[in-house]
């Protein structure tokens, strides 16, 4: 960690100086905007789980003393943590081959990852839905090769859920982990060898630690991420996979339940915010830098 | 001096562009909501464009349909949305919450309305049917009652529902076990339940038309509960599909206006173009929705117009929109409780 820090370091002199923003003043415009649009609107929504219907904490009763709904929060974690964990583990050789991949051949790749970002996200989720479902390409293939003799449930389930995220949210892990493993320095796993540290000890305890900060913003930004989705769980899982931004809509959109939606809206927002403290006191930073 | 007077300039000339812009779209235009897909797509050409040839008013198309923003608006008196089509039972409970404005049925002729779609607040956009589908190519036998869709032993397989709450389902369900359709109102829901319940593992759930379309073209589910008009509109793709009208199950959308909305005049002659007989018309041929002017049919290709749910009257059951605008938030609640589980 050290060691990576350091080669960061400027060398240079610092510019010369002309304007030095003194104070938050210039701010301000940019200040009062992101108070009126964002901090507002969602202040309204979050007071309205208290005082709809009637004054008082029976949203939050309802919602945290009802089985329905915490089993609703169970899906949201699971599904979350999945996605995550098989975010890392399918984005860490990705961004590892990525990064000492000769520039022309990173580039192609790079493209295909960002590509697949562009594209439509329910076209993507429709896409998965053909393919996964026991009269999809996937079953026919696999029946036809002989593999199996019924068609795997992949689709409506746990694990159309978690196949669908995770390929939405996969160039969300390769790119942070992309840019702290190419600042890793390749003479230090070179030290490392010829220290004596066979393939294994050079992984775990030298290449692992130093791209430690890209995967954990990289899974932070994965695990928030997939707590408030909703468009893929809904076409991809079965209803006993519902998650929470699913219950949110339905309160808001159809329900027109404002005090519930708020309620389940604020316990959403501070898991998210506990977990990006923990971020911050982990690793001191969002991630950004290494 | 000149930079001053080009400056001046230029501000008269953008406030009067932005004057004359204003003035320009709030003069003649208003918003009609809907909820996208093919559906909408008629009503554009059906009702809107020929409203605008004949009365210079344009319409513009948004959505899709979201109750919470219907609600968003009316509080904060921003209403942008003139003409909004929602769901019957949505209708009567916005109209009793003080969320829609009262139709002026001067403007609107609700005398050939069928009156079964008729408040104060809102009136029929079209009406539709839940009915039994089926993928012939797919299965040696087809189900033809609600009962043959919740017996697994008979017809194996999986079977596909609507997934949200809504009329429909629950009615389905009671029907199949054997609730008389005249008694099945108020819904038994305990029973409903305990019916849905053995066939939950069964149930794949579309959550739009488009979705229950492929779920029965590919066979994933080769049978289950459909609105008749995405049946008319697959077997037209040639996809050999059978429909069972047998105790079908109607419901209907409604055209409301949400309270303070800016271009009420428009609206009101817009609904009443939307529910003519013409209009109604257009709309059932293109749709495969049953239209709410009892005059339309006679307007209509007999051929077309023998396919629609106003023509299956024979074993037909209304679900109660009252009823459901009454207990929709807690048959809801129930709804996605007992899905979740």
């Amino acid at each position: 960690m050290v060691a990576s820090v350091e080669t960061e370091m400027p060398a240079l002199a610092p510019p010369k100086r002309r304007f030095v923003p003194t104070g938050f003043k210039p701010t301000l415009p940019a200040l009062i905007l992101v108070l009126v649009f964002f901090v507002l609107p969602v202040a309204i929504l979050l007071t309205r789980s208290v005082t709809e219907p009637v004054l008082g904490l029976q949203n939050y009763a309802t919602l945290l003393g009802s089985a329905t709904y915490l089993k609703i929060f169970v899906n949201t974690f699971t599904v979350s943590a999945l996605v995550t964990l098989f975010s890392v583990m399918i984005g860490f050789p990705v961004a590892w081959a990525l990064a000492i991949m000769p520039r022309p051949s990173a580039n192609i790749v790079f493209a295909i990852v960002l590509l697949s970002m562009w594209t439509n996200l329910l076209a993507r989720t429709y896409a998965w839905m053909v393919l996964l479902q026991r009269t999809g390409v996937v079953n026919k293939t696999l029946m036809g090769l002989g593999l199996i003799d019924q068609p795997l449930m992949l689709v409506n389930n746990l694990v159309g859920v978690t196949i669908g995220m995770v390929y939405i949210m996969l160039p969300f892990t390769i790119i942070p982990l992309y840019g702290a493993i190419r600042r890793i320095d390749p003479m230090i796993l070179q030290a490392a060898a010829l220290c004596g540290a066979n393939r294994r000890q050079a992984f775990t305890g030298v290449l692992l630690p130093l791209a430690m900060p890209g995967i954990a913003s990289g899974a932070l930004m994965v695990f928030v991420m997939s707590l408030g989705y909703f468009v893929t769980p809904a076409l991809l899982g079965g209803t006993a996979n519902m998650m929470l931004a699913e219950l949110i809509a339905q309160f808001v959109q159809s329900l027109v339940n404002w005090g519930m939606g708020g309620a389940a809206a604020l316990v959403l927002l501070v898991v998210t915010l506990s977990l990006y403290a923990l971020q911050l006191r982990l690793f001191g930073t969002a991630g950004e830098r290494s | 001096m000149k930079i001053k007077t080009a400056t001046t300039k230029t501000a008269i000339l953008s406030l009067a562009l932005m004057l004359g812009l204003a003035g320009a779209s709030h003069a003649a235009d208003m918003v009609f909501t809907s909820w996208g897909g093919t559906t909408q797509d008629v009503q554009k050409s059906a009702w809107a464009d020929k409203f605008s040839q004949k009365s210079g008013i344009n319409v513009l198309q948004d959505g899709p349909t979201d109750y919470g923003k219907i609600k968003a608006m009316v509080e904060a008196k921003g209403v942008t949305w003139d003409v909004v089509d929602v769901e019957g039972d949505y209708a009567i409970q916005a109209g009793d919450k003080g969320m829609l404005e009262k139709l002026d049925f001067q403007v609107i002729d609700k005398a050939s309305l069928d009156p079964r779609f008729v408040t104060d607040y809102s009136v029929g956009s079209f009406y539709y049917s839940f009915v039994i589908g089926c993928n012939k190519d797919a299965v040696s036998a087809c189900p033809k009652s609600w009962a043959d869709l919740f017996d697994t032993a008979k017809f194996p397989g999986k079977r596909t529902f609507y997934k949200w709450s809504a009329p429909g389902v629950i009615e389905a369900a009671l029907l199949a076990d054997g609730v008389a359709a005249d008694k099945l109102y108020p819904l038994d829901l305990d029973r409903a339940f305990k019916k849905l319940d053995t066939i939950k593992p069964d149930i794949i759930w579309w959550s739009g038309g488009a979705q229950s379309q492929q779920l029965l073209a590919s066979a994933e589910t080769p049978f289950g509960s459909f609105w008749n008009g995405r049946l008319t509109a697959l077997a037209a793709t040639g996809v050999n599909v059978e429909t069972s009208w047998a105790q079908n199950i109607t419901a209907a959308d409604a055209l409301v206006v949400p309270m303070g909305a800016k271009n009420k005049d428009a609206a009101m002659k817009f609904i009443a173009y939307a529910t003519s007989p013409e209009g109604q018309a257009e709309m059932a041929a293109g749709t495969g929705y049953a239209p709410t002017n009892v005059k339309s049919p006679a307007l209509m290709d007999p051929a077309v117009a023998k396919t629609l749910p106003d023509q299956q009257t024979a074993s037909q059951i209304n679900a109660d929109m009252a009823y459901w605008a009454k207990h929709r938030d807690e048959i809801g609640e129930r709804w996605y409780a007992w899905q979740s589980k």
